[in-house]
This record gives structure tokens, sequence and C-alpha cells, in this order.
């Protein structure tokens, strides 16, 4: 009886469900798994680097953190060719929004327009959902430090504490337990990786398995900056959590 | 007065060893009247280009704002800085989108290659390049500008000795011209960074 | 004909607009409000030609209150001042306002600001400005004793002096000004 129903992205079904939808946060639940952490001080994002195959080619470039502006980076869970049409549409939106007003975009302003394109490809168009969800981390001067999570459907959500990708419920209910109000950075830092460990597929983790970036205001020029982690600091920080796999212990 | 001398002011780069120095006045005026002493004719595009523009204010604020999107663009898109050489392909190509129906402004673009080597380019409202490897003017005084650099230019100078030299060059141009002048900011890119000056010059 | 001025003092701004509408020879209006309030905190002194002004302001003014009903919050005093230019620089090309602006406004971070935006585009930031006939009378009066954070009532005796400048030289009759003063508590009227 459903079958009808879920050919065509833009028709409900009788239980009142869009299951277009739904396949594509199933989709999502295959790929890397991002955890994004906030605190007072700053925004963290972790995420899981998916190594398909040693010929690939390592490129400078991620996969899965981009920058959106110099004040808002994302993580991105999905499809990666639906993810780079989203993320240049947002970096246009960004740029347009400074232009006009010569501000740096509030990063909910950003996040609606990019939720209504979502959005409109599951309503008109009888074109398939954007198979990606996203982490965005942000600082503007009316809120401060965010974190929103965004899915295929065009809703979002401002979180304290969130994961997108596989073992998404599992971090979930993790950061449920361990996350406390007004956590220092490096206390973020620490919750963001331990989740992402208990949630990765390896056991033991290594600098070169994931990523970590930081939205922080630059204690110099009080300017805000999205830092990403260099392997040192990666090792550094897996150290200090205990997390640091045996093999790069003993060769590095 | 021509639509390039209505709001007036100057701009002049200059390079040395592995420097650059750019030099703007800082009047704003309405013709004959002075509005401001604390326009901003030089822009940053990044640690190692600056752009200078004259001409027409409010050209040259949307040309800057343009200007700042593509870059921003470019190097999120790219993961890198855009090259002076690529910044100055854009900038022209940008005035000669709007050939019949010009941005009042002629830019003035000096920056540091990868190699640390200098790079100068000054284009008309049109964007018509001209590539130097020792000083490029532009503005209302740009005649008088051009014959104070002949005089004080020498080739390979440090970032002191350019700073002395791109200044005493302005300075002396200035105050030949009724529509610029009120004041001089000098910018002095090294490898190393960026330093910013103010000159005192003859208010008036 | 329009003369319009602007001054910033210590955690407001002073905005006086004069309140005649004339056109050739005949006077239409004495109370005129040149003034527009865009939102609690930013004044959008106006001179121009009237039926540009109008238009245009208006639009600025009903942006201003969209984008505060859409996000929640309101703008920065230079976003607004950035919002407006852009909008005549893009008519500049195609069809132009004659409009001569002075958004003065009080910022939560930024403080007291007032912009200097002409029909062209050209916008700029200053501590005092004015717009029209009376710029060149009294830009020099207020360079001589404008000081920066002045408390009301000096700005209010700097306003006057401006004022009675254009009075005495000034060919055109402006008997009337309407003074209005916004800070962090919002606007209110000092009339003259």
């Amino acid at each position: 009886m459903s079958r009808r129903y879920d050919s065509r992205t833009t028709i409900f079904s009788p239980e009142g469900r869009l299951y277009q939808v739904e396949y594509a946060m199933e989709a999502i639940g295959h790929a890397g798994s991002c955890v994004g952490v906030f605190s007072n001080e700053g925004v963290v994002l972790a995420v899981e680097k998916k190594v398909t195959s040693k010929l690939l080619e390592v490129s400078d470039q991620s996969e899965k953190m981009y920058v959106i502006d110099k004040h808002i980076s994302c993580a991105v869970a999905g499809i990666t060719a639906d993810a780079n049409i989203l993320i240049n549409q947002a970096r246009l939106a960004a740029q347009r929004y400074r232009y006009q007003y010569q501000e740096p975009i509030p990063v909910e302003y950003l996040l609606q327009q990019v939720c209504d394109t979502k959005q409109g490809y599951t309503q008109f168009g009888g074109l398939r959902p954007f198979g990606v969800s996203f982490l965005f981390a942000g600082w503007d001067r009316h809120y401060g430090f965010q974190l929103y999570q965004s899915d295929p459907s065009g809703n979002y959500g401002g979180w304290k504490a969130t994961a997108i990708g596989s073992n998404s419920n599992a971090a979930q209910s993790i950061m449920k337990s361990d996350y406390k109000e007004g956590l220092s950075l490096k206390e973020a830092h620490e919750l963001a990786i331990k989740v992402l460990s208990k949630t990765m597929d390896s056991t033991t983790l290594a600098a070169d398995k994931l990523e970590v970036t930081t939205m922080l205001k630059n204690k110099e020029t009080n300017e805000v900056q999205v830092h990403r982690l260099r392997e040192k600091e990666l090792e550094s920080l897996l150290t200090t959590s205990g997390l640091l796999s045996a093999q790069t212990e003993t060769s590095g | 007065m021509s639509i390039l001398e209505y709001n007036g002011g100057c701009v002049v780069a200059m390079a040395g060893k592995e420097c650059v120095a750019i030099a703007a006045d800082r009047r704003l005026g309405i013709q004959l009247q002075t509005l401001a002493c604390d326009a901003n004719r030089v822009f940053r595009m990044h640690d190692k280009l600056f752009l200078g523009l004259t001409g027409l204010m409010t050209d040259i604020t949307s040309l800057h704002n343009s200007f700042d999107f593509k870059l921003n663009m470019y190097s999120m898109r790219e993961g890198r800085l855009m090259s002076p050489q690529t910044f100055s392909s854009l900038v022209a190509s940008t005035l000669y989108e709007k050939r019949f129906g010009p941005y009042f402004s002629e830019p003035v673009i000096a920056g540091l290659n990868k190699d640390n080597t200098p790079f100068l380019c000054a284009m008309d409202l049109l964007g018509a390049a001209a590539y130097a490897d020792d000083f490029v003017v532009s503005g209302t005084c740009a005649e008088s500008l051009f014959g104070t650099c002949e005089t004080f230019y020498r080739p390979d100078l440090g970032p002191d000795d350019l700073f002395e030299t791109i200044s005493q060059a302005m300075l002396s141009a200035l105050d030949r011209d009724c529509i610029s002048g009120w004041g001089v900011t000098v910018h002095i890119i090294t490898p190393e960074g960026v330093t910013a000056k103010s000159l005192k010059a003859r208010m008036d | 004909m329009d003369s319009i001025i602007a001054l910033t003092g210590d955690g407001f701004v002073m905005c006086a607009a004069d309140m005649t509408n004339a056109r050739s020879i005949v006077v239409m209006k004495e109370d005129m409000d040149k003034i527009m309030e865009l939102d609690r905190h930013r004044l959008l002194c106006m001179a121009g030609e009237p039926g540009d002004v109008a238009q245009f302001t208006e639009y600025v003014q009903k942006n201003v209150h969209l984008y505060q009903l859409r996000t929640g919050v309101s703008q920065s005093t230079r976003a607004i001042a950035n919002f407006t230019r852009n909008e005549l620089a893009k008519s500049l090309r195609k069809n132009p306002y004659s409009v001569n602006l002075l958004l003065g406004g009080y910022d939560q971070h930024d403080g007291p600001e007032v912009f200097y935006l002409d029909y062209l585009g050209t916008l700029h930031k200053m501590p005092f400005s004015a717009q029209g006939y009376c710029a060149y009378f009294i830009l020099a009066t207020l360079d001589r004793y404008y000081k920066p954070n002045m408390s009301e009532q000096e700005a209010l005796e700097v306003m006057r002096k401006a004022i009675d400048e254009v009075r005495i030289r000034f060919l055109i009759k402006q008997p009337d000004f309407l003074i209005k003063v916004v800070d962090k508590n919002g606007i209110r009227t000092v009339s003259k």
C-alpha cells in the first residue's frame, strides 16, 4: 500500500509521513559521525574521518568540515555531493548579507535560508531531498556562540550538545548524561572526543582518524576565528583524554 | 568638474626590496567643500594584498564591497589566498563589465607575490591595467605624483627607506592639489607583516 | 532647501531639521517632520526631492521593521546605514533617488553614531554633519564649537548656535526647527 506513496517525494503517506525525507535520514545514518558541543567560550565540532581506500589522495581540504564565513563553520554528515551544493549556497548567502549590510550574517538567519532551501525540495519540484544533515557552529553579536543542527526535512534546532551520522542516538544519550552547564572550552573538547570515540567504528583513536574544529574568540584580537586543530594538538588532546591508540603512542 | 574629481583623493604605491608601500590621502569632499578628513581609500584584501581606489566615493565603496565578496568566496572555495596577479585580472574584468556605464574609480593594486617579490598595478576606470616594478599612481594629482615619484624613487629600498620615500613623494604632490590632502595613511607590506602609519600633512 | 543637522554627544545623538515645506515661491507647510524614526533607536533625517524622500525613507523604514519581525533582533546602525547606501547605489544608475540623509542612531555595542549619506551613495561616519545649503554656513560653526562627548545641555547650546546661524544668513526663511534626541532609552523630541 505504501509503495504508491514513497516514489514521489512531495506526497504524504496515508500515515502522514514523508517517506523520502525519512529515507534521506537513513542514508545519513550510514555516514561518519559528527559531534558538536557548545560552551560559553566557544563551540567544538568533531568528526570521524572515514578513509575508504588507501589509494585515495589525501587532500588538505576536508570533506566533512567547511568554513561558511569567518564566524560560521559547519560539519557535514551524508552525501558529500549534496552537501557541496548547500555549502556553496550558504557561503553565497553569507557573502550577500555581508555585501548588503557590511556585517557578518547572524547564524540563525543563515540557517533559516539553508533550511528554507532544503524544505523546498520536500514540497515542490518532485525532486528528492538533500541527503545531508549539518552541524553549524557560529558566533554573532546578538546571541554569542551558537550550535545548530539541521536535517533533510528542513527543520533545525539550537543545541547544547548533539550528534549526527552513524550511532548518533548512542552519542546523544551519552551526552545527555555527561553534558554539564557552564563547560569550559577544554571540557567541551574532551566531551566531544570522548563521545566520538564511543561511537566510532574503531576502538582506538588516532589523530589521523578524526578532525576537530573550534569556534573561538582570539584572545589578542577579540575576533572570532575558526581554528582547525593540527595533528600535534589533536594528539595532545587525545593523550590528556586517555584515548590515544597504542600504536601511535609507541611510534610517536 | 569631471566626475572623477568630484570627491578628490589620490593613491600611490611603490616597490622596494621584498616590500611594497601604498599611501593615500584622507580628504573626502564634495567638489570644493571638505566633508571629512578621515576617509579611507586603501583596503586590505589580505595580508599580502592591498587595493587603493580613487575617484567617486560611492563607487569606491561599491567596488570594495564587491571585491571583498569575490575574494572571500575564492578563498573558501580554493582553500588559499588569491595572488596579486589573479586579483588584478579580477579587478580589470569587474571594471570592464561596466564598459558602457563604468564605475568612476581608478584602482591601484599593491602586493607581494608568493616568492615575496613586489607586485604593482594601476588601472584606469575601464580596467586597462599597467604593471610596473617601481611605482604606480592614481587620483586627482596623478600627474604631480608621477613627477615626485620619478624624482625620489630608487630601486631596492628597504621598508624604512621606502616609507620615507613614498611619504615625501606623496606630501610634495598633495600640497599642489587643492582637492587632495588633509592627512595621509601609509601601509608598508613586508613578508613579516603590515605596518600602518599616518602622516601629518598640511590641513588645507 | 532643507536644512538638517546631526551631532553625537555623550551616549546620545541629537538631530535637528527645519520644518518648512516649500516649492518655488510658495510655502506649503510650516510643521513638517523631516526626522523619521526608523526604530526605537534610529533617526533618519531627510532632505531632497519631496516625492523621492517620502518613497525612499518609507521603504527603508519598512525594511528595517521587516528584518526585526523576521529575526526578532534589530540591526546595528551601521548595518542599516549600509543597507540604505546599497539601495541608493543600486538605483543610482537606473532611476536615481534625489535624497540626502543623515542617519543617527544609538547602538548598545557601538554607542552613538551619525552617518552622512548623500544621493550618490557616499557613506561616511562622522561625529557631526549637516546636509543642504545650511551645511555651507554651519559646518564651520560646528567645527569651532563641537566637542566630543558633550552633555545634552551643551549639545543643545551648540545646536542653537548652528540654527541661529542659518536663521541669520540663509536667504530662505526657516523659522522653525524640530530637534530630536535618541539615546539608550529611545527617542524624544526637544522642540525649538
